[in-house]
């Protein structure tokens, strides 16, 4: 403590009692950390958006079904990972934006001005951040696959994948592998391809998850997997998949669907 | 009126919404423009900014707090930061040259970050520190470039363009914006450059460097620059310099992104992998040499590593 | 300006640095203000209670709290009711701060009144309780003067059943076992064990038996507990919470006990 002048006379200090160091201090600390992981990869004309759905703080497991990748429209698909609370609540916001941009022009907004839009909001909160990490995923107007990545407060660039949580580095480094091609040399007279095929993006996706799921604590108990397809993208790949969904509202053209897995629980 | 019948009697949505608001306490305030045709704009529906700031008694070490990672690894919000960023003006008008790489502690947060900003397509500004500050706020600077336009009818000058960034930026100092920035372009005065930083720093010059790959990048710029420079011989010094930046500093590298700004505006020339640059040269591009920029090429069967 | 990246996008410390003249090297850690003491403390809580226990069963919720409100280490109300009805739907359950606990009670109450004087046809179920005290606990996080609770909402209405937490951070989720404080550590897992994959097959007195030997461990092994406590059901014929009740328990184990790990005498 400082030498301070004080008019406040101090009480005598008990004989037998120690007397404190000033009082105990317990600052509120208003942010938390809820674990998990989302990823999302696009392709030439779809879209993959996915998360894990355990939520966690410490190392108690508080459910093994929390959500964290929302629908917001018929292309375009929200990840966040970070506080769960501020999390919900800025996705909360995000949609009520949209539902007003719908009233004001009759239609959804398109995917690159939800992008500015979260970019606005994320930074009107620049000295008192939303503690979330936020992937948006979705098609574009010119009906290309999109992922969007945003730091805390809003810094934001288009990606063909991200990766962002608590298994970020276990995850993006193999999607740099598997996606970008980083670290590998094509057969001479081949290259890479630029655009991964649906199917093959999906078992990206699930092995990410299963191996995330294996190596980190925090991530694990389910797995939910949104597929943003563009107009008139073939729908093939997803025919006879396990626990699909589909979940369009529009007759826009565009269609979202939901894959629900297991994961490991333990 | 008693309290328990004031209560009860309001009726209307508002009274019962401002009531809700009372309790919730939501600090957001929407001006009637957030539901019509202005929906889309964020916290810019209302025209100007407005940020909510924690209720503390020091907000500045609250962020500090919670946002700092050289004091406190284990802090929650990592905060992207951008890294080697360079300009300079010749004979042929403004280079603009920066890396890709953005760092949140020591994790490579990504590889392929747009650190040259287009703010029109008469100025580029550039991104050094906070990823969001710059994005953010040459972004909002852009709007008010349009808008000078829109009220002027003549483009707004490089000088002032930066002056108003940096009035807006001084505002907030201390507060935690961090951005290193060079506003460049090309208005009646000919080829500009003027540095801007979130200390409320406004230079004019002819050649800068910013971020921590700076000082690699000065090393070949310094020894490589004359005026008189061709427009291919200041292209590949730019993007030497980057490389050396990339090579020789941890928080720089990836790729190199070069720009070149004439009397007609800027133009995008190309994106090089600070790798490749290394091992195989730039490519076949006006002003190179075909050869790697690493230096084992150089002392190829020359030196006792080799035998 | 300062070059070295990491040292970017954060405040500068005026108090340490400034005109940012720092050398890198040396650039100052966070340290502990000590003029911070005189200028604003952050509530904390003082007459606390301890963990709130839920489950669902075949019929609805089944949640449980004991009668303690603690002051510090001392035992201080021992007949204070932490489990609240709410409407006739809801039953919510908190433990932390008491006084921030009874001034929620004041507000729902005020809620729930409000509610029935507009007579519109709408009555307040467990859903809308979550969705109100989970905005009310953010917006108040978001103020840095937080409610010390953590809230545990349970409730019956249309067929549905519903199980919700809500802390004063304002984080939320809904789960089929819920504990609170150090009950999330002892009985969670017990909780998890009798009840997943179970919520539409246990009777209500299957679902007493978990709760009451979930309570026992806790009570034997949480020193802010007392062995008086009550239980609330929320099924289809509404929420009833009971007298307060109390346990056998057995402490004969501790004969046995010779202390822990080299200590054997």
């Amino acid at each position: 403590m400082p030498a301070m002048l004080s008019t406040q006379p101090h009480g005598l200090p008990h004989p037998h009692m120690q007397t404190e160091q000033g009082p105990q201090q317990r600052q509120f600390n208003p942010y938390t950390e809820n674990g998990g992981t989302i990823l999302a990869i696009a392709g030439k004309d779809f879209s993959v958006i996915a998360g894990d759905t355990r939520q966690s703080e410490g190392y108690s497991i508080q459910t093994r079904y929390a959500p964290k990748v929302f629908r917001l429209t018929d292309r375009a698909v929200l990840a966040v990972n970070g506080f769960a609370a501020d999390g919900n609540m800025f996705v909360k916001k995000v949609r009520q934006r949209l539902e007003w941009y719908r009233h004001a022009h009759a239609k959804d907004m398109p995917l690159r001005a939800i992008a500015r839009l979260i970019q606005t909001m994320l930074y009107a909160r620049r000295f008192f951040p939303y503690y979330v990490y936020n992937i948006l995923g979705g098609i574009e107007e010119d009906g290309s696959g999109a992922v969007y990545s945003f730091d805390p407060v809003g810094s934001y660039e288009r990606e063909a994948c991200r990766a962002a949580g608590a298994a970020q580095s276990l995850v993006q480094p193999f999607l740099d592998n598997q996606i970008y091609f980083k670290n590998q040399t094509p057969a001479p007279g081949t290259s890479h391809p630029t655009h991964l095929p649906l199917p093959t993006v999906l078992k990206l996706v699930i092995d990410s998850f299963t191996g995330a799921t294996e190596r980190h604590i925090e991530v694990g108990d389910g797995l939910e997997i949104y597929v943003v397809l563009a107009k008139g993208a073939s729908t093939q790949a997803l025919e006879g998949i396990r626990g699909i969904q589909e979940t369009t509202v529009t007759n826009d053209g565009e269609r979202v669907f939901i894959i629900q897995r297991e994961l490991k629980k333990d | 009126m008693n309290t328990f019948a004031s209560r009860f009697s309001s009726t209307s949505a508002g009274a019962e919404l401002s009531k809700a608001k009372a309790i919730a306490m939501e600090d957001d305030d929407f001006s009637d423009a957030s539901w019509g045709s202005e929906a889309g704009y964020g916290s810019l529906a209302k025209g100007v900014p407005t940020f909510s700031i924690p209720s503390v008694a020091d907000p500045t070490a609250f962020l500090r707090l919670h946002t700092d990672d050289s004091s406190d690894p284990n802090c929650r919000i990592k905060i992207q930061h951008g890294t080697t960023t360079l300009a300079f003006r010749f004979k042929g008008g403004v280079i603009v040259a920066v890396d890709s790489r953005a760092t949140a502690g020591s994790y490579v947060a990504s590889g392929t970050v747009k650190k040259v900003i287009e703010i029109n397509p008469y100025l580029l500004g550039t991104m050094a520190g906070g990823a969001a500050d710059c994005q953010y706020w040459e972004t909002y600077l852009g709007i008010h470039c349009r808008l000078h336009e829109l009220r002027n009818r003549e483009r707004i000058s490089v000088s002032a363009a930066s002056k108003y960034l940096s009035n807006l930026v001084y505002g907030y100092k201390g507060m935690g914006l961090s951005m290193g920035t060079m506003i460049c372009g090309w208005d009646k005065t000919g080829p500009a450059i003027f540095y801007v930083d979130s200390d409320g720093t406004r230079l004019k010059g002819d050649l800068f460097s910013v971020g921590s790959g700076s000082t690699f990048a000065y090393g070949v710029l310094d020894q490589g620059y004359h005026w008189d420079l061709s427009d291919e011989e200041a292209q590949e010094l730019g993007r030497r310099s980057i490389y050396a930046a990339g090579h020789r500093d941890a928080f720089s590298g990836n790729t190199c992104n070069l720009y070149h700004v004439k009397e007609d505006g800027w133009k995008f020339i190309g994106n090089y992998d600070v790798s490749k640059m290394h091992y195989e040269g730039p490519g076949d591009v006006p002003g190179s040499a075909g050869v790697a920029y690493g230096y084992d090429i150089r002392v190829e069967g020359r030196s006792s590593a080799d035998s | 300006m300062d070059h070295f990246p990491t040292n970017w996008g954060r405040p500068r410390n005026d108090a340490f640095d400034a005109y940012g003249t720092y050398p890198i090297a040396q650039h100052p850690r966070n340290a502990v203000d000590v003029f911070a003491d005189g200028v604003q403390r952050t509530q904390q809580p003082i007459v606390t209670g301890t963990s709130v226990l839920a489950i669902k069963y075949k019929d609805g919720i089944m949640m449980a709290a004991d009668n303690l409100a603690s002051y510090g280490s001392l035992a201080r109300f021992k007949d204070v009711q932490r489990l609240h009805p709410v409407g006739d739907y809801t039953v919510i359950g908190a433990g932390g701060d008491m006084s921030d606990f009874q001034y929620i009670q004041q507000m729902l109450e005020e809620l729930v009144t409000e509610e029935f004087a507009s007579q519109d046809g709408h009555t307040l179920g467990p859903v809308e309780i979550h969705e109100y005290m989970s905005h009310v606990m953010y917006a108040r996080r978001s103020k840095i003067n937080p409610l010390w609770n953590s809230l545990v909402i349970g409730g019956f209405k249309n067929g549905k059943s519903f199980l919700s937490y809500v802390d004063l951070l304002g984080t939320t989720y809904t789960a089929s076992t819920i504990a609170t404080g150090y009950g999330s550590m002892i009985a969670q897992p017990l909780l998890r064990k009798a009840v997943e994959g179970n919520e539409t097959t246990l009777t209500e007195e299957e679902a007493l038996k978990i709760i009451e030997s979930s309570m026992r461990v806790l009570f034997y092994r949480d020193a802010r507990s007392i062995n008086k406590f009550q239980v609330a059901t929320i099924t289809e014929k509404g929420a009833t919470i009971s007298e307060s009740r109390h346990l056998e328990t057995s402490w004969s184990f501790a004969e046995g006990i010779r202390g822990y790990g080299s200590q054997t005498q």
